[in-house]
């Protein structure tokens, strides 16, 4: 064929695709697309016989949302989520964006894309971010909205994420404001291997805790137990986050931070002797997986006894494991019972073109029926707080001890929560490797403690 | 016209013709002097609310376009040559300006994202057209001129009609529905206008009459053909590069969080990089409290000099550990993947059989995906599952087996602050090793046969040659090759952010290196003005080795000369 008609045939397609690309989004086929409303009502005087009576069709409005899954089930089941607001929700049409997984930076691509005007109308953020896009003006500030709607109330939702998500960073007080609604929450549980268990001949940690028994020493005998099996086996193991960590500190009835959250508290003694009974788990009892390694393969692949993690593993274990397993709380520490109460927010782009419609998108995406969806896969924990979606999240098995993670919301658990009077990634910058220098034996817990304050507390002053 | 103006090959057009143009280009000019000075009025007294910078940016844009305009206008009324080379260049610059500034707001861009979704709809179509193009290509095969003749009537309805249903499925009539409606936007409108106007100006002074009009010569002509084949790199170095950079410098002095408003806050931010104080102590084991100001500074390190003790307080602690991280990755990963290349790449450099499977296997790792290699890597480093320790596992119970009584150190390789920076060396040594293998194999290939068979003559062996020949006349790949990994040792980020997901500084920050630390600060901790303090101080450190390193070659190179 002639060159010169090839090349000019292929710059009328390049061409033709670049009129294509003129189109954007709008290629969706408009059949799907639910029937528009009338708007408002007709006007109360008689029309000119001239005018047309039809009524003017509602314009559609398109709005991005984005959440952060962790499997492709959960993408599909929020892509279905998505679809199904998308026909109920009147005039909006709802465009799904899967976010990256935690490890593949979802925060950072998202600040990325604030930064640059195209960040979706809604997203969902962790519970510690909050407080760094609120007072950054990047998420909006919803109030007079909830006000204004009917049955809308703050105490749908655990008290604990409702405090940050509600609190004012200009006059310090909760309540004033709404920066966004909880997506769900989740709990620490000891993910058990039963058959290493079995095999350990230790006692059962679930008739430990039905019998008020479940406490270090005896969380301890238990890993010794499995940990005896052998060279590659694991009586416990966690990730290397403030979480676990921090689980140990509670329960000991220390805190990462003061009571009003505005310094730093990882040196009271009560903290030290969390963090020192971590460390002897690690250098006395020698009982876990090495502090820094992931402790999840080793468990999936049959070689932990004891696993803690969130609600959020479950899918994975399900999927994955060729084992028995559970679940169970978290041990009982000197202070009593302990867990966190981890929390994310699906909140609203501050500078979406409509805000209204994303209000009640995020509604509808925290209403008891969609959080059962998404519940269903295992993953979460409904945020409402209604007896009605926490029965349904306990038939949501395995695992058969659903209660476990329920135990821990009821448990006094210290909220997961943002850092409104300093900078929450600093004091994690500071906070993290200082205590896994402590778990590997690097460091004393005497050195630990003169220094760490010193440290942690500059992050108070950004 | 002289012999050096431009032939007339091509027919000339009507002088009173030319003369026209030329005086519609002219007018043109005139009128984008006069447009420009008013958008500066606009800009100043118009009530803009834009940025200082960005008002300061784009006034002086504006000026510098009515400047070259009123030029231009100036030098082709006198028919001087200058005036085409300027109207070129502005009508040039103004035509893709107002080209992708069009294709900006009619939203091409973010709809080529959007096309990925309709595209499969149209692959069926697509292949279509390729059978067309196939059918075409056999015309060649047939002598026939009517089965030639009906091939290629074939080929082309083949591809015109699979090319239209192609684009109607992957939906161009949306596309020209929504061009159209965004058409009634005026600013859309004034830069699609404004792009004809431009492309219409351009072609009326590029044409050969317009050019012989202006007393272009030969000369003239290459500069601005060469001047137009570099334009695409030269703008793209200038848009996505130097653009960039200087902006980098100018946020290094603002404390921008990427978000708010730019606070110019001079050198304060490279001060805190590097604020330091040094604290004599009374023991080497005195509190850090006690010496140097705790709520400033962070104790970077100690040491005894002399019988004396002294302290060293950073007041960002995790630059100078990300420094030393850097410094300490480079001085390992450099020599870990140039020396064994040199070596690798004079046995791939012999004639045996299979020699060019072994050179790509080599290669491999190179091309490979880092996010791919660093996964992978990431779970042969598990402590715990990992295959690296398992070997070690085996290779110790065999020993000892016979009765050697080693240990078995299950290294934790990414969960111990001794070994984790070692991990990330050993997969970037090993990701590297390939092409710097591949860069020697060139330098080696071009050292003449002629030097090895006369120092074989003079009784040199295998070494000696090696020695004596290879190493010195590969001097200059090997600085090359020096030169390129230690940048690209200095910006090591990728395999230490994805080797280790949920920590990237590692244990004891024992990972955090420098392009990893200016990350964290700008788009995790919201301190852009910091991070690109950072960047410039990396500049520096990395411009200076690089300095060193030519400086080390001349001297060198003039010793071989000698």
């Amino acid at each position: 064929m002639n060159k010169r008609v090839t090349l000019f045939f292929v710059l009328m397609l390049a061409l033709g695709l670049l009129l294509v690309a003129c189109g954007g989004g709008a290629a969706e086929p408009a059949a799907e697309e639910p029937a528009a409303p009338a708007q408002e009502a007709a006007p109360t005087e008689a029309p000119t016989v001239e005018e047309p009576t039809a009524e003017p069709a509602m314009e559609e409005v398109t709005l991005r949302w984005r959440t952060r899954p962790d499997n492709q089930a959960e993408i599909d089941v929020y892509q279905s989520v998505s679809d199904e607001l998308s026909n109920t929700l009147e005039g909006i049409n709802l465009e799904y964006e899967a976010g990256g997984s935690e490890t593949s930076s979802y925060q950072d691509v998202l600040k990325t894309e604030l930064g640059a005007g195209t960040a979706p109308d809604v997203f969902w953020i962790p519970g510690t971010d909050v407080a760094d896009f609120a007072t950054r003006g990047l998420i909006m500030n919803l109030r007079d909205m909830a006000s204004a709607t009917d049955g809308y109330s703050d105490d749908a939702f655990y008290p604990g994420p409702m405090y940050h998500l509600t609190f004012n960073p200009e006059t310090g007080n909760t309540g004033e404001v709404l920066w966004g609604l909880p997506r769900d929450v989740s709990t620490f549980a000891l993910y058990l291997n039963l058959d290493l268990l079995a095999e350990s001949g230790a006692p059962d940690p679930r008739e430990l805790a039905a019998n008020g028994e479940w406490n270090w020493d005896n969380f301890i005998e238990v890993a010794t137990a499995i940990n005896n099996l052998g060279d590659d086996i694991y009586g416990y193991g966690q990730n290397a986050w403030w979480g676990p960590y921090g689980y140990w500190i509670n329960a000991a009835g220390g805190s990462f931070f003061n009571e009003d959250r505005t310094a730093c508290a990882l040196d009271t003694a009560e903290a030290l002797a969390g963090l020192e009974f971590e460390q002897r788990i690690y250098q006395d009892f020698n009982v876990a997986v090495p502090y820094g390694e992931d402790s999840e393969p080793p468990f999936l692949a049959g070689k932990v006894g004891m696993f803690q993690n969130g609600r959020w593993a479950t899918p994975g274990t399900r999927s994955s494991a060729n084992f028995n397993w559970d679940v169970v709380e978290l041990p009982e520490g000197p202070a009593g019972p302990s867990n966190w109460l981890f929390w994310g927010a699906y909140v609203v782009n501050a500078n979406t073109e409509h805000p209204e419609e994303a209000w009640k998108l995020v509604q509808a995406l925290t209403t008891a029926e969609v959080q059962g969806k998404i519940a269903s896969l295992g993953a979460n924990v409904p945020s409402r707080v209604s007896q009605e979606a926490l029965d349904a999240f306990l038939t949501y098995t395995p695992p058969e001890n659903n209660q476990a993670f329920l135990n821990g919301l009821a448990n006094n658990p210290a909220t997961e929560g943002p850092l409104w009077a300093g900078n929450w990634p600093e004091y994690d910058a500071v906070m993290g490797p200082a205590v896994a220098a402590v778990l590997n034996g690097e460091t004393t817990i005497d050195d630990y403690a003169a220094t760490i304050c010193n440290e942690a507390n500059k992050a108070f002053n950004q | 016209m002289t012999a050096a103006t431009v032939g007339s090959r091509e027919k000339q057009s009507p002088k009173s013709r030319v003369d026209l143009w030329l005086r519609v280009v002219m007018i043109w000019h005139v009128v984008l002097a006069l447009g420009s000075l008013g958008g500066v009025a606009y800009v100043w007294l118009g009530g803009v609310t834009w940025a200082g910078w960005v008002k300061g940016v784009v006034t002086a844009v504006l000026l510098l376009l009515a400047l070259f305009s009123a030029m231009a206008a100036v030098d082709i009324n006198r028919r001087q040559h200058r005036g085409r080379t300027i109207s070129l260049a502005v009508n040039y610059l103004g035509f893709l300006f107002a080209l992708f500034g069009s294709m900006h707001l009619i939203g091409v861009f973010t709809g080529i994202d959007s096309l990925a979704d309709s595209f499969m709809r149209g692959i069926p179509f697509l292949l279509l057209v390729f059978v067309g193009f196939f059918i075409g290509t056999l015309t060649d095969r047939y002598q026939n001129p009517a089965t030639q003749r009906t091939l290629r009537q074939t080929s082309k309805a083949v591809m015109i009609v699979s090319g239209v249903a192609f684009l109607l499925a992957v939906g161009i009539h949306n596309g020209i529905l929504a061009l159209l409606s965004k058409l009634t936007d005026p600013l859309i409108l004034l830069l699609v206008g404004g792009t004809a106007v431009f492309a219409v100006m351009l072609w009326a002074m590029w044409r050969q009459p317009s050019a012989e009009a202006m007393h272009a010569t030969n000369a003239d002509n290459e500069m601005l053909s060469g001047y137009l084949f570099l334009s695409p790199n030269l703008l793209g170095f200038l848009f996505f590069f130097a653009g960039p950079l200087l902006l980098s410098l100018y946020v290094s002095f603002t404390n921008w969080d990427a978000f708010g408003t730019k606070d110019w806050v001079g050198l304060a931010n490279y001060g805190r990089i590097v604020n330091l104080d040094v604290a004599r102590l009374d023991t080497i084991t005195q509190l850090a409290s006690e010496a140097i100001d705790v709520t400033v500074y962070d104790e970077l390190t100690r040491f005894e000099i002399l019988g004396r003790s002294y302290i060293v307080g950073a007041q960002d602690k995790l630059f100078w550990l990300s420094l030393r991280n850097t410094l300490t990755f480079v001085l390992l990963s450099v020599p870990l993947s140039v020396v064994p290349a040199l070596f690798l790449s004079n046995l791939l450099n012999s004639k045996i059989a299979g020699m060019k499977f072994f050179r790509a296997v080599y290669f491999l790792p190179s091309v490979a995906a880092v996010v791919g290699i660093a996964l992978v890597w990431q779970w042969l480093f598990n402590a715990t599952i990992g295959y690296i320790n398992y070997f070690i596992t085996v290779a110790v119970n065999f020993l000892n087996s016979v009765g050697s009584g080693f240990f078995d150190p299950q290294i934790r390789w990414l969960s111990d602050s001794n070994t984790a920076l070692l991990a990330v060396v050993i997969v970037a040594a090993w990701q590297w090793l390939g092409f710097n293998t591949v860069l020697f194999l060139a330098g080696l290939q071009n050292i003449p046969r002629a030097l090895y068979e006369a120092a074989t003559v003079d009784g040199a062996n295998s070494w000696q040659q090696f020695w004596k020949v290879t190493l010195p006349l590969l001097a200059p790949t090997t600085f090359f090759v020096i030169t390129t990994t230690t940048i690209q040792a200095m910006q090591i980020f990728e395999q230490v952010f994805i080797l280790i997901p949920t920590n990237p500084a590692g244990p004891n920050n024992s990972t955090l290196t420098l392009v990893l630390y200016l990350y964290q600060k700008g788009f995790q901790r919201f301190e852009q003005g910091y991070a690109s303090a950072i960047a410039w101080v990396l500049f520096i450190i990395i411009f200076g080795a690089t300095l060193f390193q030519f400086q080390r070659q001349r001297t060198s190179g003039s010793s071989y000369d000698a």
